[in-house]
């Protein structure tokens, strides 16, 4: 299956599961069982499913960068978070320093608190970055 | 959905929870650095194995690639590429240019090379300079080929006795080192991130045959990475650069460099692998040369906006003490009499003083950093010299009469206060309405780290021989800039000795 479209079925079965607990607080840290997770992979945690990030289902260690491209779309991603002509580098999914290499967790945290790699240097406004 | 292993298969470098063993396995005696080779066990076997992967690192792995190897692998310790370099200010300078030649700029490797010597202050090794202005051409060339696009303009930095320095379009060594990654990727060199270089592997007749490196190495989460003994055919390029982050190792140097200040560099720069060619013999040169940039600015974190702002415009502004309303230097000497100057400046209890550095709207606004300046408030623009006195407290008449006295020199073109050279400021007087910063040192720059000859061989302290097997190039290395680079003097720097570590080993 191509990765868009597994996002596509993942979308309508994690909507339909948001929608009917009304549970929706889009990427929020919650408890999910022993670990803490994103409101936005309820669906995954419901499922007992570690394996779709890590390389089994009971894991020790951090999953391989760019796992997340299994079911994100990397265009889509590129493409939702692009700025004006003046600001294009800016864009979090191909910056200035690294273009796509970063490795999503460098700024996304699953079961802890978000850190931002360009903050440190930069104060450019992320309006849906999610901590 | 079972086919999503398979999906970006080239991208999930390592099984992490390698990771963890990893961690065990380091907890144990660490091996020695000469270990026979009968008794090591390879893990990985490649022709061209490259540390570090800033400028130095890709330029000789592409030009490992022209001259016909084909299996090169870079490692870096980070998750991503480019150390440094990628946060450079992207300022190159490259003498005889194909830029100052459209612009009738006579200019030499020889002069450039002149123009370093006396910055570094007699300390400087002449042979390295004038090897490296000598292949400066080519290394641009390397960048171009890549797709780097540059200024259409050349500029004169602080310390050049003409304008020979090149930038890229985006003010910022990214603008290079995204298509060099890009380059290396089209010709089939392996980068590999979070890959730690650890410790020398040397064979029975003391040449260095690979190195112990840590794969699936996390840096700042405790994850040490699985050691595994990577053997290189050709040698091995140490390209890690500098140890400004290293607040240990550079306060031993230079005990005012303590954590309280700060640096531009990213937290990469640990100098780890300069202290493991130490500890196999390598000669420390020029270790406590730890350059500061006066530049920089305290209303901002690293490098930020200001500096590149101030390199660009320090030629036709005036840098003012604000207690007296005067000037206290040559705005574009070379960075350690700036820097120097700049210190001087306190408070009565001893605290820091920084300057301000006042430049007309209509000069400033040529370059593209002043946009930022103002937007992200590390700089104020003011229509009248009184507005500009009263946020900065800064004394009114002899301000005033400070700025007429050095519209005099703009005009005659003599800098009779401090003799800066006024060519870059022709006709550019000091007039409202005006843009200001505040200018502080920070850490920037190592000047020493281990020497190297001019085919980026590594000397060793025990005969004063190149160490077979081991090459080092750009920051990592000591002695070609003595007490003090020139700013836009490292690329250069960086690129050809990368290009020469390339082409020595592709002789070995
Ligand atoms: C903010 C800033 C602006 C600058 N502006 C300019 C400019 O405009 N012009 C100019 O000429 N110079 C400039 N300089 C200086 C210049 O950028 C650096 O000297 C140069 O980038 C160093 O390049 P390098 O290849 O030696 O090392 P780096 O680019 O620092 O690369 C070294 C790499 O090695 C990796 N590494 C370190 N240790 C290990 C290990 N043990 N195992 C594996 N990998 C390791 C690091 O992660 C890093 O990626 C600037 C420097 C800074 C910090
Ligand atoms: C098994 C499939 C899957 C994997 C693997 C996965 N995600 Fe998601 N992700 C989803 C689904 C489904 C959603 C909810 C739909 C949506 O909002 O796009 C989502 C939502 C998100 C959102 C919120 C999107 C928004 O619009 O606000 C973020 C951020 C996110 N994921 C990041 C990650 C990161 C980072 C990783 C890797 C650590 C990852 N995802 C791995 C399926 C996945
Ligand atoms: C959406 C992707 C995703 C899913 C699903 C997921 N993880 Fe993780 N996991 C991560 C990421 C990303 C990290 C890196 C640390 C962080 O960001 O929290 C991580 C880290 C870990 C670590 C290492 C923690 C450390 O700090 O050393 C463990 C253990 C772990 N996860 C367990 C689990 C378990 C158990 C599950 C299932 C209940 C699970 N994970 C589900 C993405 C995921
Ligand atoms: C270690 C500090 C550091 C970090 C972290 C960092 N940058 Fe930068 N960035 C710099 C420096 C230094 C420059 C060059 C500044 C100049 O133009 O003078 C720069 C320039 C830029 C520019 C061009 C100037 C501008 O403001 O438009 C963009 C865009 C940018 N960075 C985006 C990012 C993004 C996105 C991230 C996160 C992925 C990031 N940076 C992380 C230091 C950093
Ligand atoms: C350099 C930091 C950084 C990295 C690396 C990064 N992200 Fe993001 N991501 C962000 C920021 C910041 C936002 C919010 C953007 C905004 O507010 O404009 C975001 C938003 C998102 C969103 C929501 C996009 C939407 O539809 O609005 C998703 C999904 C996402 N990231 C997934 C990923 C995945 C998958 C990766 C790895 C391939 C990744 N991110 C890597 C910083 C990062």
């Amino acid at each position: 299956m191509k990765p868009q479209m597994i996002l596509t079925v993942f979308i309508m079965s994690a909507l339909a599961v948001f929608t009917a607990e009304n549970t929706f607080s889009a990427g929020a840290l919650k408890q999910f069982g022993d670990h803490m997770g994103r409101s936005h992979h309820a669906l995954l945690y419901k499922r007992q499913s570690c394996d779709s990030c890590h390389e089994n289902s009971e894991p020790t260690a951090f999953p391989a960068d760019f796992v997340c491209l299994d079911c994100h779309d990397e265009v889509e991603l590129v493409q939702a978070t692009a700025r004006p002509e003046e600001e294009k580098w800016q864009n979090p999914h191909n910056n200035m320093h690294y273009g796509k290499d970063v490795p999503c967790m460098e700024c996304h945290g699953e079961h802890r608190e978000s850190e931002l790699l360009c903050a440190g240097c930069h104060s450019f406004d992320y309006p849906d970055f999610k901590k | 959905m079972d086919n999503k292993k398979d999906y970006q298969a080239d991208r999930r470098r390592f099984l992490v929870s390698m990771g963890v063993a990893g961690a065990a396995t380091l907890a144990g005696p660490s091996l020695s650095a000469m270990v026979n080779e009968g008794e090591v066990e390879w893990g990985e076997d490649h022709e061209i194995v490259v540390i570090g992967s800033g400028f130095t690192g890709l330029a000789a792995a592409i030009e490992a690639h022209k001259l016909g190897a084909t299996d090169i692998v870079v490692y870096d310790m980070m998750p991503y590429f480019g150390g440094n370099s990628t946060y450079n200010g992207g300022l190159f300078a490259v003498p005889d240019s194909p830029l100052q030649k459209e612009n009738g700029i006579e200019d030499s490797p020889e002069r450039m090379t002149a123009d370093q010597v006396l910055a570094g202050r007699g300390l400087a090794y002449q042979d390295l300079l004038l090897h490296v202005a000598s292949h400066a051409n080519e290394a641009l060339q390397m960048t171009l080929d890549a797709g780097t696009e540059y200024l259409p303009y050349l500029q004169q930095l602080g310390g050049h006795s003409v304008p020979r320095t090149y930038q890229t379009i985006e003010a910022c060594g990214a603008g290079i080192i995204r298509p060099l990654v890009e380059q290396c990727r089209k010709l089939g060199i392996k980068l590999v991130t979070r890959a730690k270089f650890k410790r020398l592997i040397f064979n029975k007749e003391g040449t260095v045959e690979g190195a112990e490196i840590a794969m699936g190495y996390y840096f700042g989460r405790d994850v040490d990475g699985t050691p595994v003994n990577v053997r290189s055919k050709r040698g091995l390029l140490i390209a890690t650069g500098g140890f400004a982050r290293n607040v240990g190792l550079r306060s031993a140097q230079d005990p005012t460099l303590t954590e309280e200040v700060p640096s531009t560099n990213p937290p990469s720069a640990t100098g780890e692998a300069l202290l493991e060619m130490f500890r196999v013999g390598a000669v420390p040169v020029h270790m406590a040369y730890i350059q500061t940039g006066p530049w920089a600015s305290p209303d901002e974190d690293g490098f930020g906006y200001v500096s590149n702002y101030s390199i660009y415009n320090f030629a036709h502004s005036v840098s003012i003490n604000v207690r007296t309303g005067k000037r206290f230097m040559n705005e574009i000497a070379d960075r350690k009499t700036r820097s120097d100057a700049q210190l001087a400046l306190r408070n009565d209890d001893g605290s820091p003083l920084p300057p301000i550095t006042i430049t007309s709207f209509e000069d400033a606004k040529e370059h593209p950093t002043m946009e930022k300046v103002l937007k992200y408030k590390v700089g104020w623009k003011f229509d009248t010299l009184e507005e500009l006195t009263a946020h900065f407290n800064v004394p009114l008449e002899p301000l005033k009469a400070q700025i007429e006295e050095y519209n005099g020199y703009v005009k005659s073109g003599m800098d009779e206060q401090f003799g800066k050279p006024m060519g870059k400021a022709e006709g550019k007087y000091i007039r409202a309405p005006f843009v200001v910063v505040r200018n502080w040192p920070k850490v920037h720059y190592c000047q020493g780290g281990a020497q190297i000859d001019v085919h980026a061989r590594v000397i060793g302290s025990d005969n004063w021989q190149p160490i077979p097997g081991l090459y080092a190039g750009g920051e990592v290395t000591g002695g070609m800039h003595g007490v003090s680079r020139l700013g836009s003097c490292s690329i250069p720097d960086c690129m050809v000795m990368g290009m020469t570590a390339a082409r020595t080993m592709m002789k070995s």
